[in-house]
C-alpha cells in the first residue's frame, strides 16, 4: 500500500522532471540551431549584396520611366482632350513652382500659388474627375514629402555637431573619485569627460550618454508597467467583457490616452513627488515615478493594438477549442494568446516607442540631472532623458548647443521609426499567417 | 457553452458536502477583496495605518454597515424575485463579504489593535483558510478536479515573489550573504513546492505561507509605520513602514483571493480560469478607477479657481441648458425594451435626465420670479510666489434676462443643424397653390439679389464708385425684407390655420404654405442681415430695430406652427396606415417649425453681432456683452490680488493653433487617402506609403517641434510664432488623418463601388457620391480624436510656439491685410507669438517654486475639459455611426 504510493509519487517525478529536460533541451536545440545557421545567412547576405545593388541600378531606368508614365496617367490621362492637358500641365508647372519657391526663394512663393489656385478652380468647372485625382495625387505627394523633409532637417541641421563633437556626444562622465565608470564594457571604447557632469555646453562637455541611459531605465519601467497591465485589459477587452461593460471599459482606456501629458505631467509634479518624498524617504522627482506615469500613458496603445490582435484571431480557432470542452481561459492561454502572440508583442514594442517619446510628463516629473543615476540600476534617482533634454534645454541654448539637441532629435527619429517599422513588420506577418494568405 | 456551463455548476456547486467549503472559500475570498481595497486606501494615505481604538471602531463599523447595506438592499430585491442573481458564486460572494465585515469590526474592538494590524491579521487568517482548503482537498474530503501540477505559470509567478522575498529576508536577518544566492533558493524553494506536487495544493500551499508570513510580519509588528528602511551609502531613497504595510496587504490579498478563488472552482481548468478572471477583472477595474480619479482629482483641484466669480444670467443659462433639453428627450424617447421585469427601471432611467433638465430649469427661472440671485459663497486658499492666502469669492445666477450674442449662437447653431438634419422633406404634401412655383422662384431671385448687393458694398465700401448709395439701397433693402419676412411668417401660420376640417387635415392640406413661408422669410432675413453691416444702416421705428423684430414675429411663427402641429398630431391615432403616415408628416412640419424659430433666433443673434446694437423682445434682451461673466476663461492676466489672473490669451491661442492644423492637415490627409485608396495600384508604393505614415504617427512629438524649428521659423520670419506651431501640429495630425480616412474608405464595400460603375457612373463621381459619404463617419471619428490630440500637445509648442502677450489675446480675425505686392495676403497675427492653455501648464512647472499650483491646476482643468470634449464627441459620433449601421 505504502510502497504503491511511493512508487507512484517517484515515477510521477521522474516523469515531470523528463518533460523539462524534454523542453529546455528542445530551446537549446532550436537556439544553437539559429546560432550555427547565423554566420551561413550573413555570408549569404554579404554575398548577394553586389548582385542585389546591380540589379537595383540595371532595373532603375525602367523604374523611372513607369513613374513618368503614372504621373502622366494621373495628371493628363491615358486619352486626353486638349483642355485636360492645359490642366494637367498647367497644374504641374506651378505645383512645381510652389515646391521650388517654397523651400528656396520663399517670398515668391505666393505667385506660383495663385497660378495653382487659378487652375484648379478653372479646372474644377472644366473638367472635375481630372483635376479631383490631381488634387489628391498633390496630397499624397505633400504627405510623403512631409516624411522626407522631416527626416532631411533633422539630419541636416545635427550634421554640425555630429561633425564637431564626434564620438565626445556619447562621452562618460567620471565617477565621484574621479574613475570612469563602469557602462557595460563600453567605458573601454568611449572617451571620457573632464569631471562627474555630461552636460555643460557652455564648458564643453556635451554628452547625451546619460541622457540615453536615462531614456533606457525610464522606458523599461514603463514597460514593466504597461506590458502586462495591457495585455490584460486587452483580454478582458476582446474576450471577456459582454457588450455594456465593453462599451464603458474601452472608452476609459481611449480617455487615459487622450489625457494630455502635460497633465499626467503636473499631477506627477505636483503630487506623486510628494507622495515618494514621504513613502520612499527620496528626495521626489525620480526615475521610478517618470517611469510608471509614462508606463500609464504607454498603456492604452498596448491595449488597443493587442485588442485588435486579439480580436483578429479567426472565431473558427477558439470556436474548435471550445468544442473540445476547453474553458474560456485554457483557449485564450493555448489559442488566442499564442496565435496572437506577435500581434501583442509589436503591442508592446509600440507601447515602448510612445514611452520613449514621451516628453513632457518626464521633463516636468525630472527636472535635472546632468550625469549618470548613481548607482546606474537605482530608479530612485533622477536624470534627463533625450526628450526631456530637448524641451528643457531647447529655450536657453545657443546654436551651438541647439545643433546637439537636434542629434538628440534624430536618435528619438531614428529609434522610435525603426521600432513602428519592426512592429508593422510582425503584425504583417501575423495577419499574413492567420489568413493564410502568402 | 455557457449554458452548459451554468448547469454543470449547479450540479456541482450546490452539492450538500461541499457547503462548509464553499461557504468558507467565499468568506476568503470576499475577505481578501475588501483587504485589497482597504489597502489601496491605505497606500494612497486616504486611511490611516494608526488608526486605534475608538477611532478604528467606528472606520470599521461605518464600512461594515455600507457593505451590509449594500449587500441587504440586493439580497432583498432577490428575496422578492425582484433581480435575479442565479449564480452561487455571486451569492457566495455577497454572504462572504457580510461574514467578513463582521469578522473585521468584531477584530477592531480588541484594544491596541491598529489598522496595520488589523489588515495583517486578516491576511493571516486569509492565508490559513487558503492552505486549509489545499490540505482538505487533497486528503480527499471534497470533490476536487485538480491537475497533476498547478503548472509552469503558477510556478513562475511564486518564483518571482519568492525572489523578491529571499533579497528582503536577506536584508533583514542575514548579513553577508549574497543577496542573489538567498533570492534564488527561496525562488526555487517555492517553485519546486508549486510545481511538484498535486495541484491542489501546488496552488494554496506556497499562496499560504507567503501571505502568512506578510500577515505576520504586519501583525508582529517586525514592520509597522514608524519602521524604516534606507539602502547602503551610493543607492537614493528608502522604504518608509506605511508604504511596506500597504504594499504587504494589497499584493497578499490579491495572491489569497486568487488562490482562494481556484480553490472555490474546484482547480483544474475551472479553477483556472476563476482565478485568473479575477485578476482580470480586478485590473480592468483598476484601469477605469485610474481615469475616473485622474479626472475627478484635477476637477477638485482646479475647481475653486476657475470658478472664481463665475456670474451667469438666468436667461443664459437656460438658453445654454436648451441642447441638453433635446439630447434628454432624444434619449428619453428611446423605446425602453420588452415590457418584462425591468422595462419598468429602465423607463425610469430613460426619462432621469430629462427630470433633471426639468429641476435645474424650475431652478433658473425660480430665480427670475424671485429677483434675487443665487448666490454660493465659498473660500479656497492659493499659493501665489510662496504665499499662502485665502480668496473669498462666490458663484452666482443674476435674475438678468439678458443674454449675450456667443451663449445664444453656439446653442443656437447646434440645435438648428440638428433640426435641419432631422427634417426630410414635405416636397408634393398637401395642395399646392397658385403661383407657387413663380413666388419660390421670385423669393430665390430676390435673395440672391440682395446678397450680391452685399457683397458689392463689403467690397466697394458703403459708397461705391462715390456715389452714396449705401444708405439709401440698404435702408430701404432691410425695409422691404423685413415686412416681407413678417408677412411671409404670419402667411405660414394663417396657411396653416386656414380651411375646415380637423386641425390635422388642414395642416397637412397647406404644408406648402407653412413650407414656403418659414423657408422663404429665413432666407429673406438672412440676405438683410447681410446687407445691413455692409450698408452701415439700422432701420428702426420707434427705437426697435425692425429686422430683428420681423425675425423675432418669424420665430414665434415657427414656434407656433410646431406647437400647432404637435396638437394635431396628438390628436391622430395610430390605428390605420393612413394615421400613422398623417402622424409622420405633422412631425415633419414640428421639425420644420423648430428649423425656422431656431434658424431666426441665430438670425437675431448675427443682427446684434454685426450691428452693435442690442435688441429686447418682451424684457428678454440679446446683447453683445451678455451676463456671463467667467474671468478665469474670459479676462487676460490681471496682476495678482484679490482676484486670481485670467488666460483668455491661453484660451484664444490655443483655438486658433487647433482650427489652423486641423485645416491644415485635414484637405490634405483626406484627399492623400482617397488617392491611395481609390486611384494608385495598391502595391509597392502605396504599403510603403503606409509604412511611413504609420511611423510618422509613432514620432515622438518632440521631433516634431525640431522639424518645425529647422524647417518652418526660418520660413515664416525667423520667429516663434502662431503659424510655425499652426503647422507643426498640422504634420503631427496629418499621419492620423491620413490613416483613419484609409481605413474608412477601405471599409467601404466593394459592392457600392461596383453598382455605381454598373450604372455608367465615372470614378470621381462614384467617389463622390457614394464612397467618401459612407466613409465620412469613420473619417469625422478619426479627426476628432486626432484633434483632441494636437489640442493637448506642448512639447512642439515650446519649440516653436514663442512666449507670448499674457495680456493681449492674438488677434487672427482682424490682422487680415490685402496688400499689393507678394504674397498678396499678409496677417501679422499669425506670425506673433501666442500663449496657449498646454504652455500655461508647463510655465507653472518651469517656474518651479516660484509659481502658482492653483493656476495651475485651474489651467489643467480648463485644458482637460477641452481636450476630454473632443474625445467624448468623438467616442459618442462614433457609437451614434456605429448603432446606424448595426440596424441597417
Amino acid at each position: 500500500m505504502t510502497n504503491g504510493i511511493q512508487r507512484r509519487i517517484r515515477e510521477g517525478l521522474i516523469e515531470r522532471f523528463r518533460a523539462l529536460v524534454g523542453v529546455v533541451t528542445a530551446l537549446a536545440n532550436r537556439a544553437g540551431q539559429w546560432l550555427l545557421a547565423l554566420p551561413g545567412r550573413m555570408a549569404q547576405m554579404v554575398f548577394t549584396l553586389p548582385a542585389r545593388i546591380e540589379r537595383t541600378l540595371l532595373t532603375l531606368p525602367g523604374r523611372a520611366w513607369r513613374w513618368l508614365v503614372g504621373a502622366k496617367r494621373v495628371f493628363v490621362g491615358s486619352e486626353p482632350t486638349p483642355g485636360e492637358t492645359l490642366v494637367g500641365l498647367s497644374s504641374v508647372v506651378t505645383i512645381v513652382g510652389v515646391g521650388y519657391t517654397f523651400l528656396g526663394p520663399n517670398d515668391l512663393v505666393a505667385y506660383p500659388l495663385a497660378g495653382f489656385i487659378v487652375t484648379v478652380t478653372v479646372g474644377w468647372w472644366t473638367h472635375q474627375a481630372r483635376v479631383a485625382k490631381i488634387m489628391t495625387a498633390v496630397a499624397t505627394v505633400g504627405t510623403v514629402l512631409t516624411v522626407g523633409f522631416i527626416t532631411y532637417f533633422l539630419f541636416r541641421s545635427a550634421w554640425p555637431a555630429f561633425q564637431e563633437h564626434g564620438l565626445a556626444l556619447a562621452a562618460l562622465p567620471q565617477g565621484p573619485n574621479g574613475r570612469v565608470r563602469w557602462f557595460f564594457g563600453l567605458d573601454a571604447v568611449l572617451p571620457v569627460t573632464g569631471g562627474e557632469t555630461a552636460w555643460d555646453p557652455r564648458g564643453g562637455v556635451v554628452s547625451l550618454l546619460p541622457a540615453i541611459w536615462a531614456t533606457v531605465i525610464v522606458t523599461i519601467i514603463a514597460g514593466l508597467v504597461a506590458a502586462p497591465l495591457g495585455l490584460l485589459g486587452a483580454l478582458f477587452i476582446a474576450e471577456i467583457a459582454s457588450e455594456s461593460v465593453r462599451e464603458i471599459v474601452k472608452p476609459a482606456v481611449e480617455i487615459l490616452a487622450g489625457i494630455p501629458s502635460i497633465v499626467y505631467g503636473f499631477i506627477g509634479f505636483q503630487v506623486l513627488n510628494g507622495f515618494v518624498q514621504g513613502a520612499f524617504l527620496d528626495a521626489g522627482a525620480s526615475f521610478f515615478i517618470a517611469g510608471t506615469v509614462v508606463g500609464l500613458m504607454a498603456l492604452p496603445t498596448v491595449v488597443s493594438v493587442s485588442e485588435d490582435a486579439l480580436s483578429s484571431v479567426p472565431a473558427s480557432m477558439s470556436d474548435g477549442a471550445i468544442a473540445m470542452g476547453a474553458t474560456e481561459w485554457q483557449t485564450m492561454k493555448s489559442i488566442s494568446i499564442p496565435a496572437a502572440f506577435s500581434g501583442i508583442s509589436a503591442a508592446v514594442i509600440l507601447g515602448l516607442g510612445r514611452a520613449i517619446g514621451e516628453t513632457m510628463a518626464v521633463a516636468a516629473i525630472m527636472g535635472a540631472g546632468t550625469g549618470f543615476a548613481r548607482p546606474l540600476f537605482d530608479v530612485f534617482d533622477q536624470g534627463v532623458t533625450l526628450t526631456s533634454r530637448i524641451a528643457t534645454s531647447y529655450g536657453s541654448a545657443s546654436s551651438g548647443t541647439i545643433d546637439i539637441l537636434f542629434v538628440a532629435g534624430v536618435l528619438l527619429f531614428v529609434i522610435v521609426a525603426t521600432i513602428s517599422v519592426i512592429a508593422q513588420y510582425i503584425e504583417r506577418r501575423m495577419q499574413r499567417k492567420l489568413t493564410g494568405e502568402r | 457553452m455557457s449554458d452548459a456551463y451554468a448547469h454543470d455548476q449547479k450540479a456541482t456547486l450546490v452539492s450538500g458536502d461541499a457547503d462548509y467549503y464553499d461557504r468558507a472559500l467565499d468568506v476568503a475570498i470576499a475577505v481578501a477583496a475588501l483587504n485589497f481595497l482597504l489597502g489601496l486606501a491605505t497606500l494612497v494615505g486616504a486611511l490611516g495605518l494608526e488608526t486605534t481604538g475608538p477611532a478604528l471602531t467606528d472606520l470599521m463599523a461605518g464600512v461594515a454597515v455600507a457593505g451590509v447595506g449594500g449587500v441587504g438592499l440586493v439580497a432583498a430585491f432577490t428575496a422578492l424575485n425582484v433581480v435575479a442573481i442565479p449564480s452561487q458564486r455571486v451569492r457566495g460572494l455577497g454572504v462572504g463579504l457580510v461574514a467578513g465585515l463582521a469578522l473585521l469590526t468584531t477584530l477592531s474592538t480588541v484594544p491596541s489593535v491598529d489598522l496595520g494590524a488589523l489588515l495583517g491579521a486578516v491576511l493571516v487568517l486569509d492565508g490559513l483558510a487558503v492552505g486549509l482548503a489545499g490540505i482538505i482537498s487533497r486528503i480527499g474530503v471534497v470533490d476536487t478536479e485538480p491537475n497533476a501540477s498547478a503548472g509552469a505559470l503558477a510556478g513562475l509567478l511564486f518564483g518571482g515573489v519568492g525572489f523578491v522575498l529571499g533579497v528582503a529576508l536577506n536584508g533583514l536577518v542575514l548579513d553577508g550573504v549574497p543577496v542573489v544566492l538567498t533570492g534564488l533558493l527561496v525562488a526555487a524553494a517555492l517553485v519546486l513546492l508549486t510545481v511538484l506536487p498535486r495541484e491542489d495544493l501546488g496552488s494554496t500551499l506556497p499562496a499560504a505561507l507567503i501571505v502568512s508570513l506578510l500577515g505576520i510580519i504586519v501583525v508582529g509588528s517586525v514592520v509597522d509605520a514608524g519602521w524604516t528602511w534606507t539602502p547602503t551609502e551610493p543607492m537614493n531613497g528608502g522604504l518608509t513602514g506605511g508604504v511596506v504595510v500597504s504594499l504587504f496587504v494589497v499584493l497578499g490579498s490579491l495572491l489569497a483571493g486568487w488562490a482562494a478563488a481556484k480553490a472555490r472552482a474546484r482547480y483544474g481548468a475551472r479553477g483556472r480560469q476563476y482565478g485568473s478572471f479575477l485578476v482580470i477583472y480586478l485590473n480592468a477595474t483598476l484601469t477605469v478607477i485610474v481615469m475616473i480619479s485622474i479626472v475627478t482629482f484635477v476637477a477638485i483641484r482646479g475647481l475653486h479657481y476657475t470658478f472664481h466669480g463665475f456670474t451667469i444670467g438666468a436667461l443664459s443659462g437656460l438658453v445654454v441648458l436648451s441642447p441638453v433639453l433635446v439630447a434628454a428627450l432624444a434619449y428619453a424617447r428611446r423605446p425602453a425594451g420588452a415590457p418584462d421585469w425591468n422595462s419598468g427601471v429602465r423607463q425610469i432611467v430613460r426619462v432621469l435626465p430629462l427630470a433633471t433638465v426639468g429641476a435645474v430649469a424650475a431652478l433658473l427661472v425660480a430665480v427670475v420670479i424671485r429677483g434675487e440671485p443665487f448666490v454660493h459663497r465659498f473660500t479656497y486658499r492659493i499659493m501665489e510666489s510662496r504665499q499662502e492666502q485665502a480668496l473669498e469669492t462666490a458663484f452666482t445666477v443674476t435674475p438678468e434676462l439678458t443674454v449675450g450674442t456667443l451663449i445664444v449662437a453656439i446653442p443656437g447653431s447646434v440645435l438648428f443643424a440638428y433640426f435641419y438634419r432631422k427634417y426630410g422633406s414635405l416636397t408634393g404634401v398637401g395642395r399646392s397653390f397658385d403661383r407657387q412655383s413663380a413666388v419660390q422662384r421670385g423669393l430665390g431671385l430676390a435673395v440672391a439679389a440682395v446678397l450680391t448687393l452685399a457683397v458689392v458694398f463689403l467690397l466697394g465700401g458703403p459708397q461705391p464708385f462715390g456715389l452714396p448709395l449705401g444708405k439709401t439701397i440698404g435702408f430701404g433693402g432691410v425695409v422691404v425684407a423685413s415686412v416681407a419676412a413678417a408677412v411671409l411668417a404670419v402667411v405660414a401660420v394663417g396657411g396653416l390655420l386656414a380651411g375646415d376640417g380637423t386641425l390635422a387635415e388642414r395642416a397637412r392640406r397647406n404644408a406648402q404654405f407653412v413650407k414656403v413661408g418659414l423657408f422663404g422669410g429665413l432666407g429673406v432675413v438672412l440676405a438683410a442681415t447681410l446687407l445691413q453691416p455692409t450698408t452701415t444702416t439700422t432701420p428702426s421705428v420707434g427705437g426697435v430695430d425692425l429686422l430683428p423684430a420681423a425675425a423675432a414675429v418669424g420665430a414665434m411663427a415657427g414656434l407656433v406652427v410646431a406647437a400647432v402641429a404637435t396638437l394635431a398630431r396628438r390628436a391622430t391615432g395610430t390605428d390605420d396606415a393612413e394615421q400613422r403616415l398623417m402622424g409622420r408628416l405633422l412631425a415633419e412640419e414640428i421639425r420644420l417649425g423648430l428649423v425656422a424659430a431656431t434658424g431666426f433666433v441665430v438670425l437675431i443673434v448675427g443682427h446684434v453681432a454685426t450691428t452693435d446694437s442690442p435688441f429686447s423682445v418682451a424684457g428678454l434682451t440679446v446683447s453683445d456683452g451678455g451676463t456671463l461673466s467667467w474671468p478665469m476663461v474670459m479676462f487676460s492676466a490681471i496682476p495678482l490680488g484679490a482676484e486670481p489672473g485670467g488666460i483668455l490669451p491661453a484660451v484664444v491661442g490655443t483655438v486658433w493653433i487647433v482650427v489652423g492644423a486641423s485645416l491644415f492637415a485635414i484637405p490634405l490627409g483626406v484627399g492623400a487617402a482617397v488617392f491611395l485608396t481609390e486611384y494608385a495600384e495598391q502595391g509597392r508604393f502605396t504599403a510603403l506609403v503606409e509604412i511611413t505614415t504609420n511611423a510618422l504617427w509613432s514620432t515622438p512629438s518632440v521631433v516634431f517641434g525640431l522639424f518645425g524649428a529647422a524647417f518652418l521659423i526660418p520660413r515664416l520670419g525667423d520667429t516663434p510664432s502662431l503659424m510655425a506651431a499652426m503647422i507643426t501640429l498640422g504634420f503631427m495630425l496629418l499621419p492620423l488623418v491620413l490613416i483613419t480616412s484609409r481605413e474608412a474608405i477601405k471599409s467601404v464595400p466593394d459592392e457600392y463601388r461596383n453598382a455605381s460603375a454598373a450604372l455608367g457612373v465615372n470614378r470621381w463621381e462614384t467617389i463622390r457620391s457614394v464612397v467618401l459619404p459612407a466613409a465620412v463617419p469613420g473619417v469625422v471619428t478619426g479627426v476628432i480624436l486626432g484633434v483632441g490630440r494636437i489640442a493637448g500637445e506642448t512639447a512642439p509648442l515650446i519649440l516653436v510656439l514663442g512666449v507670448g502677450d499674457a495680456g493681449q489675446s492674438v488677434d487672427v480675425l482682424g490682422g487680415f491685410q490685402f496688400i499689393t505686392e507678394p504674397p498678396f495676403v499678409y496677417n501679422g497675427a499669425l506670425l506673433e507669438a501666442s500663449k496657449a492653455l498646454p504652455k500655461q501648464v508647463w510655465a507653472v512647472i518651469a517656474a518651479g517654486v516660484s509659481g502658482s499650483p492653483s493656476k495651475g491646476w485651474g489651467t489643467a482643468l480648463l485644458l482637460l475639459a477641452v481636450v476630454l470634449s473632443f474625445y467624448l464627441v468623438g467616442i459618442l459620433t462614433r457609437r451614434y455611426f456605429r448603432r446606424k449601421l448595426d440596424y441597417e
